[in-house]
Order: C-alpha cells, then structure tokens, then sequence
C-alpha cells in the first residue's frame, strides 16, 4: 500500500514524543514522531510509522497469557493473546486499555498542538543549556506540514530551535521557478503548505538512500527523481537565505546503499549543489523486532555491517570531497559554510 | 594570644583574580604513577595488627594511668600509637607515610566496631574479597579483640547495661527496620584543612599552651578541671603527631643513605624527610608540603576514631596559594603538580574497612569515602573554580582508582569547562566524580541552622554527607532506616507480614488495623506512626553511643580540626563544634511513594479492592494475583518519570521521615538531619522486607537513595531527573544520592559529553536539583565482569555514593547495578 496524496488530510497521528535524543541535531532534543510515510524501505526500523492510521501492536515478549483481552473486546476478534481479526476490529483498542502487562500497545494518537506542548515544554531547559530543540520526525512529518506549521509556529514564538527529519518525497512544485513547468494549482497549493512548515525551521537533515531511480523504486517504494529534485531546490534555497540550513543523511546498508556505485554517485551529487558533508547512520536490526509487533512480513534478510564497512564508506565519499559524520558528531557549525 | 580560627581567614576569596586558559587535554600518567598504580593494584587486602597491639601494650604498660582525666587517658593512648607505629615508605611515592603496616589493610579499632570481623576470623580468605592473614596473626587478633572488649564502645552503650543487649541484638546483628552505624565510630569528617596547611599545629598548640599557663580560656574565662585536661589532651596528641612525622622522616633518611636507592631517589627521600620534618606542626611553605601535611593529618585522623568518611573537603581551594606562588618562584609547573596530586591520591588505596560478611551486605565495595571537594564559590557567592579544580581531576583521570571520592560543586556561574571535564572523566566508565548542586545545599545547610556564608563553604564528607568545612561534627553516617518496612507495619498493626498461622514478628507500635482504614489519609498516618517509632528507637540508642564517646572515645585530633572546640576547650564529642548535628538515613524512598500511590488508586480511587483483601494478597506474595502484580509493575505510574501525582508521594512518604528525625536533638545539643542515601542497604534490608503495593515480591532489592525503583524510569533521564528535583530537598542537610545510568555508546563521544553536562546543569542549577552519581558503563561489559570478575580487575562502578571495583561486590549488588535503568539504548 504506497502513501495517495489524493486521499483526504487526515488529522495527523504521532506515534510519541522521545526526549533526551542526541542524535537527531544539535544539542538534547525532542523529536516527534508523525505516523505516516510515504516510503516503504526495506531496511525501515520504524516501520509502525509507515500507516497514516492508527494500528494495534502486540508485544509478545510482555504478554502473560491471562486472557483479558479476548473477554473484553466488543468485538469478540480476539481468538487467543496475540490473534486478533483484522477484519472485525474496529480499532477501539479496549483491549489496550485493558491489557494488564503492556503487551497490547495502540499505536498512534491524536495529539493536540496544546497537549505536545505541555509534553515539550519541561524539556526547554535542557534545550537551551546544551543548544538542543525540537526535531520533527516521522514518518515524515511533511505530510502533515499544516499541523506541523502551527506547531513550529508556537515552539517558535517560545524560542525553540527547530529541525525536521525528511524522506525528501514532498511536493515543492513552484516554489523555486523552474522553466517550462506546468504546475496544477492544487498541486502548488500542497507545495506551498509544505513550503510554509519547511521555512519555519532551523535545519533540515535531508534523508537520501538509493541514487539509481530503478533501485530505488526497488527498495525503497517509489523513484526519487522528486527527492534529488527535492535537496537540490532545498540546497539552494539554504545557500541564499532564503530557506533553512540543509543537511544531508544516509543510512547504511549492506549490499544497497553501502555500494561503491551508490556512495561515488551521491557524493558527486552533494558535491555538485554544494552540501559536502553528510552524516552516515549505521544500519541495525531494531525494525526486526518492531515488524513482529505490528504484525507485517520480515523485510529483506540484511547483512550487519562488517568492521571497517563504515570506515571504508568514510574513504570513498573523502575521495569524492565529502565528510562524513556519526550521528551526533556532525560539526553543525559548518553549516554556516551554506551561502 | 593568636585568634583561633576566624571564619574569614579559613574561607579567602581566591581563584577570582588568576585567569588562566580552560584545560582542555588530560595530562598523561608519568611512569611514577603508573608503577605506583601497578604495585597497589596487586597488593592483596589484609587486616593491619599494629594498632590495636599498640593500644594493648598502651593499656596494659607502666604509661597507663587509671586516675588519669578521661581525655588524658584517651590522648596519651592516640600518642603512643602515633609515635611507635613503623614507618613505612614505599617505592616511587611522592607523598609519604603509611596508613597501615601494610600496603592495603583495614585498621581494626578495638574500641569500636572493628570487633564484627571476628565472625568471619576463620574463613577469611573464604569471603568474596578475600582478607589475607597469617594463622598466627589471625589468633593475635582473635586474642586482642576479646581482651579488651570492655574498652569498646559497644561494651560501654550496651553489653554494661544487661537491658541494652538486645538493642545491639536487634538493630546491628538481626537489623530489619534500621541499621546504626555509629556502633563503628562517628568519624565523617571534612576537617579545618585551611589551618593545617597555611598556620600547622602549631597555632593548635600555642592556644592549648597559652591557655594552660594563663588558666583562662581565650575569652578570658577561668578553666575548669575538664578544660585544663581538655588543653592537656590536645598538646599530648600533637606532640604525638610531630613524633610520628619526626619517624618518618628518619625512615626516609635512612632509606636515602642506603646504597641500592638511586641517586634522583636519595634526594627525593631527602627532600621528603625535611618536608616531614617542617609539616604538619608548622605552616606548609610548598604545594608539596601542603599535600604532605594534609596527608599526614589524614593518617591521624584514621587512627583516631575510624576510617570512614574522612575527608580533605575543598583542597583546591585550601592548596591554591600555595600552588601559585609555587608557579610563579618557578618551583613547581602543571604536570608536576599533576603527578604529585596523582600519588597523593594513590595514597587513599591504602586503606579501606573492615566488615564482616554479615555488615558487608549493607555496606559492600569496600569503600571509605575519602572526599575531595572541588570547585563551588566563596562565602559571597562569587565562583572559585582554579586551575587546581582541573589538575585533581587531570589526576584522578591517570588513575581511576576505588579512592578517593571527587566531587563536584556545580552552581550557576561554574564555567562550562569544569563541568565538560567532570563529564569527560565520568566518560572513562569509572563512576566519579559525582555532581553537587550548590543552590539546594546552601538553601537545605542554611535551613540546618548555619549562616549562609558558611553553607555557601560546604564540602562533602565521605559518599555525600555534609558539613561547612572544618567547623562541622557531623555524626553523618549514624543509622540507616528501612522505610517500606515502616509500611508494611502500618498494614499489619506493628507485626510483620506473615503468610502462615503464627502471626509475623511485632517490631513496630500497634496502629489500628487496616479494617479501620476508611481513608487514604488514615493509611498515611499509621505509616507516619511507625516512622516515627523507629526513629524514636534508634535515637536512643545513639544517645547511648554518644555517651560512650563522650566518655571513652574522645578525639582530641577532630577537636583540633574543628572550629569552636579550641575556643570552649571541650572536647568534639560534647558538643563544642561550630555547628553539631547527628544524620539519619532513608533506603527504599520510591519503593514507598509507588506503594502509597498503588494504594490510593486501587483501594481508595478505583475502589477494586479493600485494603483488607490487598494486604491478604500482600502477605501471599501476590501468589494467585500475578496479573494484578502485572498490571501495578507496567501500567501504575512510577516516581522517576516526571509525574507530578506520583512524584508527590515521594514528598508524602519522605515527609514523615523529616518530620520524625528533625523533632530530635542529639545528646550534644545538634540538630538531627535527614539524609537520603542507602548505601546497599537497600539488598539487605530488601530481603528483610515483604511484598508491597507497588508489585515488589518479598525479599527482592529496595530502591536506593533518591532513585526509582530499578526499571521504573522508562521515560529517559530528563523526565528522572525533573522527578528528583520535584522532591522538596529543603531538609535534606544531609545530601541525597541519585543515580544515574548512561548507555555508554549513547553518551561517549563530543557531542555526549555536551549533553550530559548541560542535562546536569539545568538538573543543578536551573531545577535546584542537590546531586548526581552516573554510571556510564554497558551492562553487556557488567554482565561479562559478573562471569569472568578475574578479567575485569579494575572495572569500577559507582554504588550509592561512592565507587567500588566491581569484583569486590556481592552478587546481588552486582545484579542491581547491572539493572538499574540505563538511558539511551
């Protein structure tokens, strides 16, 4: 099931709000959680995140077998702890409600712009003492740009510095004129929702994969000629002001995005629209375990990454005149080289 | 006549004036060091004879008077020891003199509680750290101990007085609802190290002099027959002390004259013997001799009374004069400075306690407590972090050892270098040093009774105790107190739980029964009962100990090191310190507060259960209600997860402990303090203790400290810290510990070190949160440890409030440590 833009807008979900994260920009941060992707990576570690909707999760290394859920669902699709009927559940999670060890989890709540607030607000000493903030995260926190603005609006107004995680697949149709373009008017509405959330932060840190479109619609769900569109529109737009810092990220995975071809032809890219560095994130199997919660098919059988896989990643984009960093170690500082 | 001690001599404004670059890198071991380190590490531990032979030949020679004044009597015993002790000098070392006849030995102090060993004299090489004695020593041990056994303190509280047996029964060999410390010593001290360095004992003892030939006191009071022996005690003791040093300083000749020591070696051992031979009788001229002096009177200190909590509380500050002038004469540069820090810290591996495997259970890592306060402000608030509060942390950072116990004090205007640098040695997986808040200690000291110019000089004794340093007596390690006991009494009209016929043991007042409980309110109050019967208890007994002090046990040294003492001419021990306070302390603080919450929401709330049928399920160690237990355990919200309504119940429960303790003043005239920290009590006294309302089965592990539960924080450590700092901690005058636990993948590299800093400074300063303790090790490496302790010998973890190599502890210390909750995975 591929994420159709042309569906209603859907009040977003969020899966939660993690404090104390140090890899997800400067500083301590908040990052929020939207439920919602339009990707299907195969090596995804947060694959509750992919469904707009709310979904029940079992956690079977909690559950204590005492039954509860299978007498208390209206719906009597319980067949057995762990065993429901997709079919007849309505979502009602009673059952999570009524789960005494936690094993049943609903995923995805409706959270106000007010109630993510109070859940952040405790957190802003710790931002201003280490130079943290807030990151919007997901899923992809795009598809929800409206709800995201507002919120990016009042974390704003109190002085919280601002970052967005994206997959790059957004519509930016229009907001940088480009020649012999004919774009829809819905379609530059979307773009500009988008466009009015993205210039509201302080950084983005850019997602990349799979530089070959055909792999890449392999892999990942959809071609990415929009996302290399995406960054370079983003880059320029950061390196004359007119837009926020970008910073890209690459996560790396055995044998499909740690290849020598991959890593050559994204470093020529980055190098070329003037972004030469890049944070490599190393590929674990934490999504192994959540695809068992969630209850969807293993994704590919991945490889861990070898000794010194990372270390050759670093050497060949070096070669290519691009740094790389760990997550957490970026040297946000050269983000003033933009412009 | 010389002035005492006046407070503004003791606590100079300095620091302010030198600016100096922020000490980015750490210094490399020397050679020296390293060796030294090397030659401690594979010492082995042992029991040190030469002590209590010493006093035996004391008490049983022509030198012994009966009719002498008691102070007299006690004096003259500590001076025969001082000055017949061998001197020992070991190689490479910079700072001199032994603790013990061996390299690392417990001093056993037959007069206090040192006695407890005998119980494990026999299979001491059985014990989990083992203790290596000699047939025949063990048997001369075995011999002195019984002999003198109407010398110790505990003869003189309890065994004297056929009606106190079973007080020392109960409450140190049977303790289930509080453990009293003092039965070993009071010690915990952070002395006037100020006037030690800069005037020697030799201002000590020209007041002592003066005021034996004029027969007044400095105000101009005439002497009574107790001050006269009082003034007499404090000169015997320090004549005592220049002959130990005089000792040592031959030692060091001789051993410079011998033809196998080097050349650099003989002039290094020359040097020292004239530095033993000016300090710590006359004012120290050198950064060096401000060590040496300092470490010399630690000795005294340990021989005095017992060896733990002895600490030199702020020595960047008392030693910075001294290093400067050093400095800038050219004598001394950094590193220099660094390896001589470095070996005087080396020093604190010599010695550690000594307690029988029954004790060792509520006090396990073999630790002292030998603290070093860094950084903080001056009496006028202005920050003094020197280039010294970098240098021993450069040190400690060369030798990662067990001892000593750094601390820092972090206030607002601590420069971020300080607190990177503690966070950058904490990276190094050794669990030191542990962070002060200074806007909650001054505020909690100040709520204590001192002025606040003298909390704002506060320095932290042994693991996190308290004191204005050098005018304090701070009994601050007197008891520890199982207060989920006190809850499960308040369930059972005074008994404990019992599943079976016979009723469980009565340890507590009755209170009415749970039937009668028709409030929340109602539970509260009998639980407060209980509380307070306990503390009423174990004051008593302190009182009595106190009175044994009083009477066989006095400390001329602490007198001298103490403000207040030289001026009244009384003895420490009856109250003549400055400011006096006795402290009392709290295990299994959070374990009550889910307790209180789980009761009020099921019983009281819900109304799922009655109080009667929650407590029958209680007694049954939840057998038959697994889900209920279940549900509590993971849906129940817990302390330590920044909920306000739980977090409250901390306040509830920790309340009728302040309450209780602060309403008593010690047999001195001080004020009773409170104090959360446990130790590991918490093992102990958790296997002591039934199940309870929070889901915790019978016998498992209590929380420690100001901690959660073990796994109950899971909503990371922000939200854990911002729960410690919703705890009011205006009566904590005796500190608390808080641990933390770090995934040390998460927090190793640049970027983790900035974030664990600034997490602490809004916890200390923006929050007024009062301490931290961090692990920053991977359980994956503890676990490994716990199966192979061979190969991981010098694996150090933080425990409570001190540090311990992780092979020295139990097994079930060693598994709470691996569980507490470890952030970041």
């Amino acid at each position: 099931m591929l994420y159709d833009s042309k569906k209603e807008r859907h009040q977003p979900l969020v899966l939660s709000v993690q404090h104390f994260c140090l890899q997800d920009g400067p500083g301590v941060r908040s990052v929020i959680f939207f439920k919602g992707c339009p990707l299907r990576c195969v090596w995804c570690h947060n694959p509750e995140s992919w469904s707009m909707y709310p979904e029940l999760a079992f956690k079977k290394h909690l559950c204590i077998n005492c039954g509860y859920c299978m007498d208390i669902c209206p719906e009597k699709a319980i067949k057995s702890p762990g065993h429901w009927d997709r079919e007849r559940c309505r979502l009602c999670f009673t059952c999570v409600q009524n789960c005494p060890s936690g094993a049943l989890e609903g995923l995805g709540l409706e959270q106000s712009v007010e109630s993510i607030l109070e859940s952040l607000r405790p957190e802003y000493t710790y931002y201003k003492n280490s130079g943290g903030g807030v990151t919007f995260s997901g899923g992809e926190p795009t598809l929800f740009s409206g709800f995201a603005a507002e919120l990016a609006d009042r974390l704003r107004s109190e002085g919280v510095h601002l970052a967005a995680e994206t997959c790059g697949l957004f519509n930016l149709d229009g907001i940088v004129p480009r020649d012999n373009s004919k774009i829809l008017a819905k379609s530059r509405d979307s773009a500009r929702e988008v466009w009015n959330f993205l210039s509201k932060l302080d950084l983005i840190l850019f997602d990349i994969k799979i530089f070959d479109d055909v792999k890449h619609r392999q892999f990942c769900g959809t071609g990415n000629s929009r996302i290399k569109y995406n960054l370079e529109t983003l880059a320029v737009l950061g390196h004359n002001h007119t837009g926020p810092p970008v910073w890209p990220r690459l996560p790396l995975i055995p044998d499909i995005t740690n290849t020598t071809e991959n890593l050559v032809e994204w470093g020529r890219f980055l190098r070329k629209i003037n972004l030469p560095y890049l944070t490599l994130v190393p590929y674990h199997r934490l999504g192994e375990s959540k695809r068992e919660w969630i209850q969807i098919k293993k994704g590919l059988n991945i490889r861990d990454l070898n000794n010194g896989d990372l270390e050759t990643a670093k050497a060949i984009l070096k070669s290519e005149g691009i740094t790389c960093y760990s997550p957490g170690e970026e040297e946000w500082t050269r983000l003033s080289e933009m412009g | 006549m010389p002035s005492v001690a006046n407070s503004k001599d003791s606590v100079h404004r300095i620091g302010n004036d030198a600016e100096f670059s922020a000490p980015t890198s750490f210094y490399e071991p020397t050679e020296r060091i390293e060796n030294i380190k090397a030659e401690l590490l594979a010492s082995p531990y042992s029991i040190c004879l030469e002590r209590p032979v010493l006093l035996d030949k004391f008490w049983h020679s022509r030198d012994y008077s009966p009719h002498d004044h008691y102070l007299v009597k006690r004096a003259k015993a500590l001076a025969y020891v001082f000055s017949h002790r061998k001197p020992r000098i070991y190689n490479h070392e910079l700072i001199i003199g032994n603790m013990t006849s061996k390299r690392i030995a417990a001093n056993y102090y037959p007069e206090g509680g040192s006695i407890n060993i005998l119980e494990d004299i026999f299979r001491l090489e059985k014990r989990a750290v083992p203790l290596h004695l000699s047939p025949r020593e063990k048997l001369h041990l075995f011999y002195l101990g019984i002999r003198n056994l109407k010398r110790s303190v505990g003869w003189e509280a309890f065994l004297k007085h056929p009606g106190r047996i079973s007080y020392l029964i109960n409450n140190t060999f049977l303790a289930q609802r509080y453990f009293v410390t003092e039965v070993a010593g009071i010690s915990h001290q952070a002395g006037n190290y100020w006037n030690i360095v800069h005037h020697g004992l030799r201002r000590a003892d020209e007041i002592a002099r003066t005021c034996l030939e004029t027969k007044k006191l400095i105000d101009g009071t005439p002497l009574n027959d107790d001050q006269i022996a009082f003034y007499n005690a404090i000169r015997i003791t320090i004549d005592g002390i220049c002959k130990m040093a005089a000792n040592l300083a031959d030692e060091a000749e001789r051993l410079a004259a011998l033809p196998e020591t080097s050349p650099e070696r003989s002039k290094e051992l020359q040097e020292l013997a004239g530095i033993c031979r000016h300090v710590p009788y006359n004012p120290a001229r050198t950064f060096w001799e401000g060590l040496q002096s300092c470490w010399l009177m630690h000795i005294i200190m340990n021989l005095e009374d017992y060896e733990q909590g002895l600490s030199w509380g702020r020595l960047d500050q008392i030693l910075y004069p001294l290093y400067l002038r050093d400095i800038e004469e050219g004598r001394l540069n950094p590193e220099k400075a660094v390896e001589l820090i470095a070996s005087f810290q080396l020093k604190c591996c010599e010695t550690m306690p000594l307690f029988s495997k029954r004790i060792d259970q509520f006090f396990s890592g073999n630790t002292v407590g030998q603290g070093i306060t860094l950084g903080g402000t001056d009496v006028e608030g202005h920050d003094v972090t020197n280039e010294l509060s970098a240098l021993f942390l450069d040190a400690y950072a060369q030798i990662l050892t067990r001892e000593p116990n750094i601390h820092v004090r972090i206030h607002e205007h601590t420069p971020d270098w300080l607190l990177e640098k503690a966070v950058e040695v904490l990276q190094m997986g050794n669990g030191s040093p542990a962070l002060f808040g200074d806007k909650a200690i001054v505020r909690a000291l100040e709520n204590a009774g001192m002025t606040r110019e003298h909390a704002r000089d506060y320095a932290v004794i042994g693991c996190v105790e308290l004191g204005s340093q050098g005018r304090t007596y701070n009994s601050s390690d007197a008891a520890l107190f199982n207060l989920p006991l006190c809850l499960e009494l308040a369930l059972n009209r005074g008994r404990k739980f019992s599943s079976g016929f016979l009723p469980g043991k009565r340890l507590g007042p009755v209170t009415p029964p749970v039937s009668a409980m028709k409030t929340f309110d109602d539970v509260v109050k009998a639980y407060r009962e209980q509380v307070a019967s306990v503390v009423d208890e174990a004051v008593k007994v302190i009182g009595w100990l106190e009175n044994a002090y009083r009477k066989i046990r006095t400390s001329p040294v602490n007198s001298i090191m103490t403000e207040g003492c030289l001026e009244k001419g009384y003895d420490i021990t009856s109250g003549s310190a400055r400011y006096d306070f006795t402290s009392l302390q709290i295990v299994g603080l959070a374990d009550v507060a889910d307790s209180l919450y789980a009761i009020k929401k099921l019983v009281y709330e819900d109304k799922r259960l009655t109080l009667e049928e929650f407590t029958q399920i209680l007694k049954n160690n939840y057998k038959g209600h697994e889900v209920l237990r279940t549900e509590i355990i993971s849906r129940f919200p817990h302390y330590g997860n920044g909920n306000p309504e739980v977090d409250y119940m901390m306040q509830v429960a920790v309340d009728a402990f302040t309450d209780a303790v602060t309403a008593h003043r010690n047999t001195r005239g001080g004020q009773y303090l409170v104090g959360v920290y446990s130790m590991t009590c918490n093992v102990p006294f958790g296997k002591a203790t039934g199940a309870m309302p929070n889901g915790r089965l019978a016998g498992q592990v209590l929380s420690n400290g100001l901690s959660s539960s073990n796994g109950a924080d899971r909503t990371g450590p922000t939200a854990a810290l911002r729960s410690a700092a919703f705890v009011d901690n205006l009566n904590f005058g005796n500190c608390l510990a808080l641990n933390i636990k770090f995934d040390k993948k998460v927090v190793a590299n640049r970027a983790g070190k900035k974030a664990v800093a600034a997490l602490f400074r809004s916890y200390l300063v923006d929050q007024g949160g009062m301490q931290v303790q961090v692990n920053m090790i991977d359980s994956d490496l503890l676990r490994k440890a716990k199966e192979n302790p061979a190969a991981y010998p010098g694996l150090l973890v933080r425990v409570a409030g001190y540090c311990a190599y992780f092979k020295d502890l139990p097994p079930d210390v060693q598994d709470e440590i691996i569980a507490r909750t470890e952030y970041g995975g």
